[in-house]
């Protein structure tokens, strides 16, 4: 095996012939050429000159030289040896040299359109290559050899620009750690590959006429006027191309399909599997294999037509149900007649129940698929199927039923790669590989409807909206995500967010006293959130806070909400104490339509927010078991089987359980760390709460009660935010030391933490200042100072 | 261009020929697809478009069986002629092609020889 580049090779020379005259100006001239030698010639002959025949003769030369260069120039096939100039694509034929610095070699593969793709799908970009073009080895050779395994490893006919971009990068010394900054990996170029290879076989396959019959392939089947009238024939849209790519099992399941209909029997399959698996396209696939006339399937499947039949117009169409019942017999009479149409009901629980778009004609269909003298398709997501059977378990049994199953990753990229040259023509843009695989992981995590590989599917078509100067990028699909479910999924990047997330605390201390523990607990699940590296199955955090009233846990999570979660309002709030029966389970997942405040229905709607469970010990037992699965993996599902997701939420349960304990024991001196452990071993000994709803937070936080330099901070607060209220008017209030130090005396009860704080400012500095407005003493731009006398004279 | 023309020459009574060969059969095969020639022989006496009333039944007066038959008769013969002269089109057409793809291949070496039949009746002085 030759491992460098031979410039003598044939194959180059014929690259470089090909590049001369497979061009449209040297066939138009050849054409031009013979034309003209053909007219001049018996132009010649009809003026009794026999110098024509030779004119004639000669013009043979420029249609042999057309047919030449349209077959011989038209591929160069591979050598027949290892060697690497035997394995090299054309392009790169003409843009190799025998020798060629790193410098040069770098930007072969831009020239190349295998190479344009990949750099384009992954954002390499040109100046990245000239970068790494200094510490590539000075010799090609080990590139090469690089490339001819590369092309093994990836199952490429030649070797293409692409495989000697992937190349390139594998010979830099650290390359691993240079793919890393792009967040790829070796074997996502190799997929890269993969991707031109077979974007390029459906070229090459549309190229070819596609067999289809011919004219007289339908003479003896029947006319359907009233069925193409309500229904869509999917048999049009083949065209003859490479046929799509499923699933390894849907491969399986049209085969399936193909031996129910050829055999006798029951005719119909009822493909059930959940929207987006994948289900209509494979009845698109099996569609475009009937028409397929080099397909090997039974001469009585042969050109059978698929018809999709659309419900809503035929229900539109019609002005009751007796209508609809008259004109669904004739479209089976038509089926019938014609013999050559497979009906397919997509949605088919609409043909099975009464209501707004649906028909019930279960009475009407049941029989004709008991005899099996019609081929029908059905599609329906298991849940349909279940009421169907319920409701008519004869007409469930008369189905021959295929399950579909979701695609998995691998399989989802594949089926994304053979999809995306629509959706870019559709949407005018390009996507890179990155911005897929991230559709796949978002979607996976946000889209809970639908299934694998349309969630991934519809989540790349949004992200169209978001394009990059028309490149659809991984971060065109987060923004996509962030924009439609209002969550945070991009890593913190800018410096304002990473700024934020870093001081945190002192952002929290803004607004709030002391409670250093719980504060730096939910600090650090929002940074660890913040630089991706939190558990994505499971809630941003989940959080206990005991302890006394007032001393800052709801405070806490509002606080969160306000400075992380864009907003106070950003807060769901359930006061467990509304929860205190079994029964009370439903309402916690009631449908958003019957019960918009219901736990699911509110994440649903805001995701991204702070779930606070006020009061958590007064809850129902069994609404604490049902909140174990939240906090474990972060799903709870509704009461109609959606899966709803917590995992853009930080759950903060409060409690005033052992409020007593933990005040007794900070008064008496000890510290929260000491007797923390002791104190939650209370908790469950007690049975106040069970040890596994308890394992199941990230922490549990004790929060101690204030003294009285804390009730300092605490007024300070509450004075600037009277101050806030007071901006609009222009006017401050300042408390001396001595007027501050009267309030904590008054407003100081260990029992009740700051509250009582709050009523006593309300009381006094609030009604000073409203009479001194009102009686015109504070005007705009002044400052009250508020006194000790002041406050006694209240 | 002199270096090309002779590869051209070499590539004609190499590989070429049997390109032309394989080029010859894609045609005739895609004229046998176009004109559904399996098809039209497979289905010859069937029903035209299926243009027939439903069929009678066991009980079905013998008026209406009757009915039926010449019905269904009349759609078959509608079928077997409209199916026969698409046969008969096409099979001239495939024979004429076969035919004329034939004389090409077996002339295929003679063709660049063509410019040399030319110069001798210029110089026999043949005119029209």
């Amino acid at each position: 095996m030759n491992t460098t580049f031979d410039p003598k090779n044939p194959r180059v020379h014929q690259a470089h012939e090909k590049r001369i005259f497979n061009h449209p100006p040297v066939i138009i001239l050849n054409v031009f050429l013979f034309s003209a030698l053909l007219i001049g010639g018996i132009a010649l002959l009809i003026f009794k000159m026999s110098i024509g025949w030779t004119l004639i003769g000669f013009s043979i030369l420029p249609l042999m030289l057309i047919f030449w260069i349209k077959n011989a120039l038209a591929e160069i096939p591979l050598g027949k040896s290892d060697d690497f100039t035997d394995l090299l694509s054309e392009d790169l034929l003409l843009n190799l040299k025998a020798q060629l610095t790193p410098a040069e070699l770098v930007k072969v593969p831009a020239k190349t359109h295998s190479g344009m793709f990949l750099m384009a799908r992954f954002g390499l970009t040109i100046p990245f290559f000239d970068q790494i073009a200094s510490y590539l080895p000075t010799s090609t050779e080990p590139i090469y050899a690089s490339a001819i395994k590369i092309r093994d490893r990836t199952n490429s006919k030649a070797i293409t620009g692409a495989v000697l971009a992937v190349a390139i990068i594998e010979n830099l010394p650290r390359f691993e750690q240079v793919l890393s900054h792009s967040k790829l990996t070796i074997a996502d170029l190799d997929q890269g590959i993969i991707w031109f290879n077979h974007l390029n076989g459906i070229v090459r396959g549309n190229k070819k006429h596609p067999h289809t019959g011919g004219v007289a392939r339908d003479f003896a089947f029947g006319f359907t006027p009233t069925l193409q009238r309500f229904a869509i024939n999917l048999s049009t849209r083949y065209t003859g191309s490479a046929n799509k790519i499923l699933q390894a099992e849907n491969t399986e399941i049209i085969n399936k399909i193909i031996d129910i209909f050829s055999h006798p029997g029951r005719q119909n399959v009822a493909l059930i599997g959940p929207y987006g698996s994948g289900r209509s396209s494979l009845v698109q696939a099996f569609a475009e294999t009937l028409m397929n006339a080099d397909t090997k399937i039974p001469t009585n499947l042969k050109y059978r037509q698929i018809y999709s039949l659309d419900a809503p117009s035929l229900i539109s169409a019609t002005k009751n149900p007796s209508e609809i019942e008259y004109l669904m017999i004739r479209i089976f009479n038509e089926i019938y007649s014609a013999k050559n149409i497979i009906l397919c009901l997509d949605n088919a629980h609409l043909f099975f129940e009464e209501g707004p778009g649906s028909v019930d004609i279960s009475n009407l269909l049941t029989p004709i698929l008991e005899a099996g003298r019609i081929r029908i398709i059905m599609i329906m997501d298991d849940q349909k199927f279940l009421e169907i059977s319920a409701k008519n378990s004869a007409l469930a049994n008369s189905l021959n039923r295929i399950v579909v199953h979701p695609a998995d990753r691998e399989e989802t990229l594949k089926i994304l790669m053979d999809r995306i040259p629509i959706l870019e023509h559709q949407k005018g843009v390009v996507y890179t590989y990155r911005a897929l695989t991230e559709a796949y992981r978002l979607s996976e995590q946000y889209i809970h409807d639908v299934e694998m590989p349309g969630k991934a599917k519809l989540l790349l078509e949004s992200a169209a909206s978001f394009a990059d100067r028309g490149l659809v990028t991984a971060d065109s699909v987060q923004t996509a995500v962030e924009k439609s479910y209002g969550v945070k999924v991009k890593v913190a990047d800018q410096a304002e967010d990473k700024d934020k997330l870093l001081n945190l605390e002192q952002l929290i201390h803004d607004r709030m006293i002391d409670q250093e523990e719980a504060v730096s607990a939910v600090a650090n699940a929002l940074r660890r959130a913040g630089a991706g590296v939190r558990n994505q199955s499971r809630p941003i955090g989940t959080f206990l806070f005991l302890g006394p009233t007032g001393v800052g846990k709801t405070e806490l999570a509002k606080t969160l909400s306000e400075v992380y979660f864009n907003g106070e309002n950003n807060i769901i709030r359930l006061d467990m104490n509304e929860f205190v029966s079994a029964d009370d389970v439903n309402r916690l997942i009631r449908d958003g339509a019957t019960d918009p405040l219901s736990l699911t229905a509110q994440v649903m709607k805001q995701p991204f927010a702070v779930v606070l469970l006020d009061e958590i010990e007064k809850a129902h037992p069994s609404v604490l078991t049902t909140l174990l699965q939240v906090l474990d993996e972060g799903i709870l599902r509704d009461e109609k089987n959606r899966e709803v997701s917590f995992r853009d939420t930080i759950i903060i349960a409060t409690s005033n359980a052992g409020a007593n304990e933990i005040r007794e024991k900070i008064t008496a001196g000890e510290q929260i760390n000491n007797f923390k452990e002791s104190f939650i071993e209370q908790l469950i000994t007690s049975n106040q709460f069970k040890p596994e709803f308890l394992n199941r937070f990230d922490e549990v936080c004790l929060f101690k009660p204030l003294s009285k330099e804390d009730l300092l901070g605490v007024l300070d607060l509450i004075i600037a935010s009277t101050n806030k209220t007071l901006e609009p008017q222009k006017i401050s209030v300042q408390l001396t030391p001595e007027a501050k130090q009267l309030l904590i005396n008054k407003g100081y009860d260990p029992k009740m933490g700051a509250r009582p704080m709050r009523r006593i400012v309300q009381k006094t500095v609030e009604n000073i200042v409203a009479a001194s407005i009102l009686s015109g003493t504070a005007q705009p731009g002044s400052t009250l100072i508020i006194t000790e006398n002041e406050i006694n004279s209240i | 261009m002199v270096m090309a023309i002779a590869e051209m020459f070499l590539w004609w009574y190499a590989h070429g020929w049997s390109v032309f060969i394989q080029k010859i059969k894609i045609g005739l095969t895609n004229i046998t697809d176009f004109f559904s020639m399996s098809d039209l022989i497979r289905t010859l006496f069937q029903p035209f478009r299926q243009i027939s009333a439903d069929s009678a039944t066991i009980d079905s007066s013998i008026d209406l069986k009757f009915h039926m038959f010449i019905d269904r008769l009349v759609s078959r013969i509608v079928g077997f002629c409209s199916r026969l002269i698409l046969l008969v089109a096409g099979t001239i057409i495939i024979i004429v092609g076969g035919l004329f793809s034939l004389v090409l291949i077996i002339l295929w070496p003679f063709i660049p020889l063509i410019p040399i039949v030319g110069i001798i009746l210029t110089i026999i002085g043949v005119t029209l």
